[in-house]
C-alpha cells in the first residue's frame, strides 16, 4: 500500500549497510514500555501517623535503656596537670622541661559509688590534636609491620631519620607517645594494673610486626614522649599500639590499664603518678580516669537522650498530623482537588 | 542552481531563479504543481547566473571566461586514467584510530568546562604542600569519568570502524585501463578520481560520478537517492548524446574533463567535458551521486569526479546540531552559588586556621602534634610563615571540599539521557506501523526539554496530514463528479499479463459510465482529454514491478510530486493507465487501446507562471498542449468570454473543494495548428539552446503558447490528516501548550485544515492579516491589538486575571497571517506588534510561508520569551525551522529525511507528539530535575560533614573519613541509584498523564527545578550533615574512639541518609529500584570492609571493630531517623495539605488500583 514500501522491497536490499531506516518494531516487554510491577507508595494519614507513632514506640525505650545504662556507669575523672606542678613554679614549660626536677605526684581519688570490676584506666588529654594535619600523616603503617622495610620512613618527617640512620617507629605520633605512668594504692595494698590486651587484637597481629623492634627511638635534640624497650617487638608495645589509634576528636581518652578488683563507695584510692608528658607548651589539660563500663561504653547520657528527644518528637507529630488531618480532612484521589477543577468562584 | 549556498539551505522550495526583486513578491505557495518544480533538479534546467549554461557547440567567451577551469578552481578529470592526485575513495567516519583515540578523546573530553575544573584541582593536588589526597586517590574520580566515557566513545567508534570497512571494501566494477568495455573488480576504496565505473541495476554507486553512457539509447538512467536523502522516489539523470554515442558506437571512451571543486551542495554540478575537440556543459542532471542506487537502468557508466570524503554524500553528513537543554543552562546557574559556598568554606576554614595559628604563635615549637621545628636540620618543617600557611590551607580545602560540585553529575545526565532514549525508542506507542518507523533520539543532550514546551510550531502538509495524496473529487466541464465509492481495480493487459496499478482510487460510478460510453462522444472525448491531461502532463515514471503471481505486475508510478502521482492513479483508475515513459513519448493505455504520445515539450512549473505543461503530439497527427496549474493562475489565461458558465461552476466547485481542505489544480487544453506549432518549436528550441539568460527565455516561450486555453475542469485532491491529530492538537491545547501551524498552502486551504484538526473552532475570533503593504500591515496590526485589548477588558469585568478571563469567558482569538504580511513585519519594527498579538491569540495560523519565514517566526516567540519552543515538520523546508526551534522534531514520512537529518528526536508520526510530549517528555524532566537537585543535595551533605569535622581538627583540613571513601562517595556510593531512578522513576503513569494534559504544566512552571528548590535541598543537606556529624560527635565526645572508627560511621551515615532521601521521593518501586538502592548501601558497607582490611592504611580492622559495640548501630539508626524527620514532615505535610495536580492524580491511580484489586477479588 504505500509506495516506500514497496519501492524499498523491490530494491537490492543485500547491499551495504549505508544508513537504512531502523524498523525493527520494538518488542513488547514490561521492561522496555517501563511497565515492570511497582509498589506505588503515598503518604496517606494512616502511614504518616503510624511511622511517628512507630519511631516513638521503638525510640522512647531504646532511649530509656541508654540513658538507665549510662546512669549505670562510675567514672572518677581526676585532673591532675595543674595539680602536679609544684605551687612555686610559675613557669610550667620550663617545670615540664627540666627533666632534673621530680615528675613524682600523688593524688587521691574517692569512689563516689560501687565500682565493679574490670574497671579502666584512661587518661585523657584535651586539645591534643591528634588528628592534625601535619601530625596524623606523620608515621610509617609498612615499616612498623615490616622489620625489612625500616627505611621506609618518607612519610614520617620529620622525625623519620636521625643521622641518617630511620627511626623505628618513626613519625611524629610515635615520637609524641604519652609518657605519664600511674600507680594505684587501694587500702594500702597495691592495685595491679593489668596492661594486658589494651589494644586491638587485629592491630597487634596484623599491623604492628612481632619482629619489629624499636630503633633510634627518642634519640633526637627534642624528646616527645615515652621511650621504648628496644628489645620488645613492636606488636607488644600496647602502649605504642593504643597510642598510634590516633583519636578522632582533639580531647580523647586512651586506655592506660585495667584494674580487676572491685571498689566499694567512699574508698579511697592513692595514686602515684609521674607527670612526664608535656601538655604545658599548648594549654592541654591531662585527666586520670577510671570507669566502668557497659554495653553500650563509657558515661554518656548523650545517645539516651537524644533517642528520648527524638521518639518524644515523633510522638508530638503523630499527634500533631492526627489533629491536622482532623481539621482539614481531604479525600485523597478526589479529582475536584485538581487545580483545573477547582471552580474560581469557589475561592 | 544555488550552488554556493549550503545544503540546507538548498530547499526546493526556494525559487532561486527568481530575480531579486522577487523577494518581495508572495513566497511559493505549497501548491501541487510545486512538486514539479523539484524536477528542477533533475531535469537540466539552464540557470542565467551560473556559467555552465552553454551546452550547446558555440563557446562563447564571456562565458568560457567565468567557467571553473582555473587550476585552484576547478579539477581537471582524464576521463578513464586513474588520478592519484585527488583523496581516495575510502571513507572514514571514524573519529579516532588506535594511536589517536586516547589523545583525541581526552582533548574532546576536556572541552567541557567542569572537567578542567576538575582536572586542575587534581593537579594541585600532586603539589606536595597542598596534597590533601594520595596522588592515585585523587587522580581516581576523573579518571573513572574520562574511562567511562571512553568507553563509551570507543564503542561508537568502534561500530563506526566496521561500516566503515564494510563500506570501503566493498566491489565495482572498474574499467581496465588501455581496454574498452572490460571490467573487472576492485575495490571501493581503491577507486580513484577518472576511474570508469559500471554500475548495474539496484547497485550503489560508489563515488559522484558524471554519467558517460547508460543503458537506455537516450542515455537515460533512474536513479533512487535514499541514502542521501530518503526519498524513495526516482529521479532522472542524463548522458550526455556526446559520450553516450561514443560509447554505444565502439565502446570508447575518453576526453577531459573540467569540474568544480568538491563542495556540499547536492543539487548544484558545474563541469565542462572536452571530447572529440568539442566541450560539452554538464550540470547537475549529469552527475549520480555516492550512495544513491541505480534503478530501472540495465547498467550506467560514468567517470568518478568526487571520491571518498569529497563526495557529496560525505560533505552533508554532519550530525545534528549541538543545543543545550533549559535545565542544564540553569544548572549553571546553581554551580555558580555552589562555586560561592565553596569559596566561603574555603575562605571561612583558612581565616579560621589563621586565627588558630594566631593564638597558638608561641606554643608550636614545643606542641607534638605540630613540630613546628626539624631538629636535624634546624629549620621549619613544612612551615611557611603564617600567610603562606593560610594560602595553603586555602587550596586544600578547595580540594577537600571540590565534590561540592559534583563531577558525577555530568556523566550521570549522560547515561541518564542514555537511558532514557533508550525506553522512549523501546516505546511501542511511538513506533509508527505504517512506515515501519522506530522513535529516534538524534540529540542526546535535551531530552529533558521535551517536559518544558510551550510552543509547538507545526508544518502542514506531511505533519498534519500524510501527505498520501488521495484523487477525491473531480469537476469536469462544469459539472462536479465527486461521489466516489467502488474501487473496483482497473488493469491493462500487457503481453498476456495483467498490469495493475499498485493504487486503487475510488471512482465516481457516473463519471466511469460516461467515460466507457454513455453520452455524446463529444463529451466523452472531452472526459477523455481531462484524463489525458492528468496522465500525460506530469513527470511520472512508471515503474514494474513483479509480483508473486507470474501473470500480475503491478505498476508504481514513482515521482517526485506527490500530487501528480494522485492523479495519475485517479487517471489510471478511470482506465487511462500512464503505461511507459521515455524521455520522448509516454505510452497510455486508453481503456483498453495503448496509444503512443510524443513529448514534443515540457515548460517546468515555476512560481511566477504557477503551472506546468505539455506539449503532446498525438497518435492522430494532432499536437495539443495540455496545462495545469493554480485556479488563479489557469483562470488567467482561458478564453473567459467563451467559457464563462464552465468558469464559474468550476470556480464555484474549487471553492467547495478547498473549503473541503482539498488541494485543488485546474487543467486546461489547447490544441495547437500547425502554424501555432511550428512557431512554437522554433521558439523553443532557440530558447533551449541559449545561452544566456535560457530560463528567462523558456518562460516566455511557455506564457505565449498557454495562452486562450480550454478548461477541461479541476481536480480536488485530499492531503488525508493524519490518524489522531484533532485529537492530540486537542489534547496539546489542554495542556497549555500553543499549536501554531506554518504552511505554505493557501489561506482558505489553511484555515479549512485547521478547522478539520480542531485547531480552529467556529466559537474563536479571527483576525486575519492579510496585506501587501508594510503600511497596512502596522494599520492591521494595530486593530489586532485593539481587539485583544478589548476582548481582554471586556472579559476581565469582575475576574482577576485576564489569562483566566479569557478563557472562561470562552472567547479565544485565532491569528491567521499570510506570508505576503510577514514579508513586512519580520525583521521589522512591526515583529514587536506581532508578537504582542500572537502571544494575546490562542490559536496562530501563518499560510503561505516561506522556509526562513518558518524560522523567523520561530524566533520570533523564542528571542523574546523564556518559553521552551518545539518544531516539528518533514520537509527540508522546514529545517530551518526545526533547526532554529529549542526542540526540532522530524517526521520520517513522504518527504525525505532531511528534515529529519537536521531534528533532534524523529518519530513516524504527528499524534506521537502527545506520549512524546506528555509523558516522556514529562517524565524526562521530572527525572533529570529531580536527578540534580539529588545530586547538588547529596553532594552538598558530604561535604558538609567534611567542613564541620574540620572544626575540630584546628582547621587543618584532616579528613576522619579515608580519602577513598571520600573519593569513591560521589562516583560510585551514591551515583548509581540517582541514575537508575533517573531512568526507571515514574511519578505518574502513561495513561493518567494521557488522560490529564494539563498534569504537563509542572514542567512548563519549571516547578521541578527551580532556586526554591535548590534552597530546600540546600537546607535538607544542612540539616542532615548536622545530624551525620553531631550525633558521633556528641556520643563519642571523650572516648577512646579512633579517627578511623568515626571516619567509617561518617561514610556510611551519609550514604544511608541520602539513600533514604532517595527512597522517600520514588514514586514506584519495581525490583530493580529496590536492588540499586539498597544494594548501594551493600556495595558502601563492603567498600568500607575492603578499605579497612589493606593493613598498609591507618584505618586497619577499623570498620570491624565499631561494628562490634552497640553504639554505632543505635547512631546509624537514630542519625537515619532524626536526619529524615524534616523531610518526611515536610513531604506529608506538603503532600496532604497543599497537594500539586500531580500529587491528586498519583492518589487517584492508588485509589483506581486498589478498586481494581477489590473488584478482581469480588470476581
Amino acid at each position: 500500500m504505500s509506495n516506500q514500501a514497496v519501492g524499498s522491497s523491490s530494491g537490492g536490499s543485500g547491499d551495504g549497510d549505508a544508513p537504512r531506516r531502523n524498523s525493527r518494531k520494538p518488542k513488547y516487554s514490561k521492561f522496555t514500555q517501563q511497565e515492570l510491577p511497582a509498589c506505588k507508595p503515598i503518604l496517606t494519614p494512616k502511614w504518616v501517623i503510624s511511622v511517628f507513632l512507630l519511631v516513638g514506640i521503638i525510640f522512647v525505650p531504646i532511649g530509656l535503656v541508654s540513658l538507665m545504662a549510662s546512669r549505670k556507669v562510675v567514672e572518677i575523672v581526676d585532673r591532675y596537670d595543674d595539680a602536679c606542678v609544684p605551687d612555686n613554679m610559675t613557669d610550667k614549660l620550663a617545670y615540664i622541661q627540666n627533666s632534673t626536677i621530680p615528675k613524682t605526684c600523688t593524688r587521691t581519688l574517692k569512689v563516689p559509688k560501687d565500682m565493679k570490676s574490670p574497671i579502666f584506666v584512661y587518661y585523657q588529654l584535651d586539645n591534643f590534636y591528634q588528628n592534625h594535619r601535619r601530625y596524623v600523616k606523620s608515621r610509617s603503617d609498612t615499616q612498623l609491620r615490616d622489620a625489612n622495610k625500616a627505611n621506609d620512613t618518607s612519610t614520617c618527617d620529620p622525625e623519620g631519620m636521625i643521622n641518617g640512620t630511620a627511626i623505628v617507629p618513626c613519625g611524629l605520633i610515635a615520637w609524641s607517645i604519652f609518657n605519664d605512668t600511674y600507680a594505684f594504692v587501694h587500702n594500702s595494698k597495691n592495685l595491679t594494673v593489668d596492661k594486658k590486651d589494651i589494644s586491638w587484637k587485629s592491630d597487634r597481629e596484623h599491623k604492628f610486626g612481632s619482629d619489629v623492634f624499636p630503633k633510634n627511638f627518642q634519640k633526637g635534640a627534642l624528646i616527645g614522649g615515652k621511650a621504648l624497650d628496644p628489645t620488645i617487638p613492636l606488636s607488644q608495645q600496647e602502649d605504642l599500639i593504643v597510642w598510634m589509634r590516633t583519636a578522632a576528636l582533639p580531647t580523647f581518652r586512651k586506655l592506660y590499664g585495667r584494674i580487676l578488683v572491685d571498689l566499694k563507695q567512699n574508698d579511697t584510692v592513692t595514686v602515684t603518678l609521674e607527670n612526664n608528658y608535656n601538655t604545658y607548651s599548648f594549654g592541654g589539660k591531662k585527666k586520670l580516669v577510671l570507669s566502668t563500663s557497659t554495653w553500650l561504653g563509657g558515661k554518656n547520657d548523650f545517645l539516651g537522650l537524644a533517642y528520648l528527644t527524638v521518639g518524644g518528637l515523633c510522638f508530638f507529630l503523630a499527634f500533631a498530623f492526627t489533629l491536622l488531618y482532623l481539621i482539614k480532612p481531604r479525600k485523597l484521589g478526589d479529582s475536584n482537588y485538581l487545580s483545573w477543577n477547582r471552580s474560581p468562584a469557589g475561592r | 542552481m544555488a550552488s554556493e549556498r549550503p545544503l540546507l539551505d538548498a530547499s526546493p522550495d526556494a525559487p532561486s531563479p527568481l530575480p531579486p526583486a522577487s523577494s518581495l513578491l508572495p513566497p511559493p505557495q505549497r501548491e501541487p504543481p510545486l512538486r514539479a518544480e523539484r524536477l528542477a533538479f533533475s531535469v537540466d534546467i539552464p540557470d542565467p547566473f551560473i556559467p555552465s549554461s552553454h551546452r550547446d557547440h558555440q563557446p562563447d567567451p564571456s562565458a568560457s571566461q567565468r567557467e571553473p577551469q582555473e587550476g585552484d578552481e576547478s579539477r581537471a578529470v582524464f576521463v578513464g586514467e586513474s588520478s592519484g592526485a585527488f583523496v581516495g575513495n575510502s571513507i572514514r567516519t571514524a573519529k579516532y584510530s588506535v594511536l589517536t583515540f586516547l589523545p583525541r578523546n581526552l582533548f574532546e573530553q576536556f572541552r567541557r568546562l567542569s572537567y578542567v575544573y576538575f582536572l586542575a584541582i587534581t593537579v594541585l593536588n600532586q603539589l606536595p604542600q597542598v596534597a590533601v589526597f594520595g596522588r592515585g586517590a585523587s587522580v581516581l574520580p576523573l579518571a573513572f569519568v574520562l574511562f567511562v566515557t571512553a568507553v563509551k566513545d570507543a564503542y561508537e567508534d568502534f561500530r563506526r570502524h566496521r561500516s566503515d570497512r564494510q563500506e570501503n571494501n566493498r566491489l565495482a566494477a572498474v574499467l581496465a585501463p588501455g581496454t574498452a568495455r572490460e571490467f573487472s573488480p576492485k575495490k571501493w576504496k581503491h577507486i580513484r578520481v577518472g576511474d570508469v565505473v559500471r554500475v548495474a541495476s539496484s547497485e550503489t554507486l560508489p563515488a559522484d560520478m558524471v554519467l558517460l553512457a547508460t543503458s537506455d539509447s537516450t542515455g537515460v538512467a533512474h536513479v533512487q537517492t535514499l541514502n542521501l536523502d530518503g526519498e524513495t522516489n526516482l529521479k532522472t539523470r542524463y548522458a550526455k548524446q556526446e559520450t553516450q554515442l561514443r560509447f554505444s558506437q565502439d565502446g570508447s571512451i575518453g576526453g577531459v574533463l573540467h569540474c568544480e571543486r568538491p563542495n556540499r551542495n547536492i543539487y548544484g554540478f558545474q563541469a565542462n567535458l572536452e571530447i572529440d575537440g568539442k566541450r560539452v556543459s554538464l550540470g547537475p542532471s549529469n552527475i549520480v551521486l555516492r550512495g544513491c542506487e541505480l534503478k530501472n537502468t540495465t547498467w550506467a557508466i560514468g567517470v568518478v569526479v568526487y571520491t571518498g570524503k569529497e563526495t557529496k554524500v560525505m560533505l552533508n553528513s554532519s550530525g545534528a546540531p549541538s543545543k543545550r537543554s533549559r535545565l542544564e543552562t540553569q544548572l549553571n546557574r546553581e554551580t555558580v552559588i555552589l562555586s560561592i559556598m565553596l569559596i566561603g568554606m574555603c575562605t571561612t576554614a583558612s581565616v579560621l586556621a589563621g586565627i588558630w595559628l594566631l593564638n597558638h604563635r608561641g606554643d608550636l615549637e614545643f606542641t607534638q602534634f605540630f613540630r613546628e621545628k626539624d631538629y636535624t636540620t634546624g629549620k621549619n618543617y613544612n612551615y611557611y610563615g603564617m600567610g603562606m600557611q593560610i594560602f595553603i590551607t586555602f587550596l586544600m580545602a578547595v580540594i577537600v571540599y571540590q565534590v561540592i560540585i559534583p563531577i558525577s553529575l555530568y556523566i550521570s545526565m549522560e547515561l541518564v539521557r542514555l537511558g532514557q532514549a533508550y525506553f522512549m525508542g523501546a516505546d511501542k506507542d511511538l513506533y509508527d506501523e505504517s512506515s515501519r518507523s522506530k522513535f529516534q533520539c538524534r540529540a542526546l543532550n535535551i531530552n529533558e526539554d521535551l517536559g518544558q514546551v510551550k510552543y509547538v510550531f507545526s508544518d502542514k502538509t506531511g505533519t498534519l496530514t500524510e501527505n498520501k495524496m488521495e484523487f477525491q473529487c473531480a469537476s469536469i466541464r462544469g459539472v462536479d463528479y465527486s461521489s466516489g465509492k467502488d474501487t473496483d481495480g482497473y488493469s491493462v493487459v500487457v503481453d498476456d499479463l495483467i498490469w495493475t496499478p499498485k493504487m486503487e482510487v475510488r471512482t465516481d460510478p457516473q463519471l466511469l459510465k460516461l467515460l466507457r460510453g454513455g453520452g455524446t462522444d463529444e463529451e466523452r472525448m472531452l472526459f477523455l482529454e481531462f484524463f489525458l491531461a492528468l496522465a500525460a502532463c506530469n513527470t511520472i515514471v512508471p515503474l514494474v514491478l513483479d509480483t508473486r503471481d507470474p501473470k500480475q505486475k503491478l505498476i508504481d508510478y514513482q515521482g517526485e510530486s506527490p500530487d501528480e502521482q494522485a492523479l495519475v492513479y485517479a487517471a489510471a483508475s478511470y482506465g487511462i493507465v500512464l503505461v511507459e515513459r521515455t524521455s520522448g513519448y509516454v505510452v497510455i493505455d486508453v481503456l483498453g487501446e495503448r496509444r503512443r504520445f510524443d513529448i514534443l515539450g515540457l515548460h517546468e512549473f515555476d512560481s511566477d507562471r504557477k503551472r506546468m505543461s505539455v506539449i503532446v503530439g498525438c497518435p492522430d497527427k494532432t499536437v495539443k498542449l495540455y496545462v495545469k496549474g493554480a485556479d488563479s493562475s489557469l483562470f488567467g489565461i482561458t478564453k473567459k468570454s467563451l467559457e464563462l458558465d464552465i468558469v464559474r461552476a468550476t470556480e464555484a466547485h474549487l471553492h467547495t473543494y478547498s473549503s473541503l481542505g482539498l488541494r485543488t489544480l485546474v487543467v486546461g487544453m489547447r490544441e495547437l495548428s500547425r502554424p501555432e506549432f511550428e512557431e512554437w518549436q522554433l521558439a523553443y528550441e532557440n530558447a533551449s539552446t541559449a545561452v544566456l539568460g535560457r530560463g528567462n527565455l523558456l518562460r516566455s516561450v511557455a506564457a505565449n503558447i498557454e495562452s486562450s486555453v480550454h478548461i477541461l475542469g479541476a481536480t480536488g485532491i485530499e492531503d488525508k490528516l493524519q490518524d489522531g491529530v484533532p485529537e492530540a492538537i486537542e489534547s496539546l491545547r489542554q495542556a497549555d501548550i500553543k499549536v501554531w501551524i506554518l504552511t505554505g498552502d493557501k489561506q482558505e486551504t489553511a484555515i479549512s485544515i485547521g478547522y478539520s484538526c480542531k485547531l480552529l473552532t467556529n466559537d474563536m475570533t479571527q483576525i486575519v492579516i492579510n496585506n501587501n503593504s508594510k503600511e497596512s500591515c502596522r494599520k492591521s496590526l494595530e486593530e489586532a491589538l485593539a481587539t485583544t485589548k478589548k476582548l481582554r477588558i471586556t472579559s476581565s469585568i469582575g475576574m482577576l486575571s485576564p489569562e483566566l478571563a479569557s478563557e472562561s469567558a470562552g472567547i479565544t482569538l485565532a491569528l491567521i497571517i499570510d506570508g505576503n504580511s510577514l514579508v513586512y513585519i519580520l525583521e521589522t519594527e512591526l515583529q514587536e506588534e506581532l508578537f504582542k498579538v500572537a502571544r494575546e491569540c490562542s490559536v496562530v495560523l501563518c499560510c503561505r510561508v516561506a522556509p526562513l519565514q518558518k524560522a523567523g517566526i520561530v524566533a520570533l516567540i523564542k528571542n523574546r520569551t523564556d518559553d521552551m519552543t518545539l518544531a516539528i515538520g518533514d520537509g527540508a523546508n522546514d529545517v530551518s525551522m526545526i533547526q532554529m526551534a529549542d526542540v526540532g522534531v522530524g517526521i520520517s514520512g513522504q518527504e525525505g529525511r532531511q528534515a529529519v537529518m537536521a531534528s533532534d528526536f524523529s518519530m513516524g508520526q504527528f499524534r506521537f507528539l502527545l506520549p512524546l510530549l506528555l509523558v516522556h517528555g514529562h517524565w524526562n524532566y521530572q527525572r533529570m530535575s529531580y536527578m540534580i537537585l539529588y545530586n547538588f543535595y547529596k553532594n552538598a551533605t558530604f561535604v558538609l560533614v567534611l567542613f564541620w569535622y574540620v572544626l575540630y581538627t584546628a582547621f587543618t583540613l584532616t579528613t576522619a573519613i579515608t580519602e577513598w571513601s571520600s573519593l569513591l562517595y560521589t562516583v560510585l556510593y551514591t551515583s548509581l541509584p540517582t541514575i537508575v531512578v533517573g531512568i526507571l522513576d515514574k511519578d505518574l503513569s502513561k495513561a493518567t498523564l494521557l488522560a490529564y494534559p494539563k498534569l504537563y504544566g509542572s514542567g512548563q512552571r519549571d516547578e521541578k527545578y527551580n532556586v526554591n528548590l535548590f534552597i530546600l535541598n540546600m537546607l535538607e543537606a544542612l540539616w542532615q550533615s548536622l545530624v551525620v556529624f553531631y550525633m558521633p560527635y556528641f556520643a563519642y565526645r571523650q572516648s577512646t574512639i579512633d579517627m578511623s572508627s568515626l571516619g567509617d560511621l561518617w561514610a556510611l551515615a551519609p550514604v544511608i541518609v541520602v539513600n533514604m532521601q532517595l527512597a522517600t521521593d520514588i514514586f514506584r518501586w519495581n525490583w530493580i529500584i529496590h536492588a540499586f538502592v539498597w544494594g548501594t548501601i551493600a556495595a558502601t558497607t563492603i567498600c568500607l570492609f575492603v578499605i579497612d582490611s589493606i593493613w598498609i592504611l591507618p584505618g586497619y580492622g577499623a570498620i570491624f571493630h565499631i561494628m562490634g559495640t552497640g553504639l554505632f548501630w543505635l547512631l546509624l539508626l537514630i542519625i537515619a531517623v532524626a536526619a529524615m524527620v524534616p523531610h518526611f514532615v515536610i513531604k506529608a505535610f506538603a503532600e496532604y495539605f497543599t497537594p500539586s495536580d500531580i500529587q491528586i492524580a498519583r492518589e487517584m491511580e492508588k485509589v483506581d488500583d486498589v478498586n481494581q484489586g477489590k473488584r478482581s477479588e469480588i470476581l
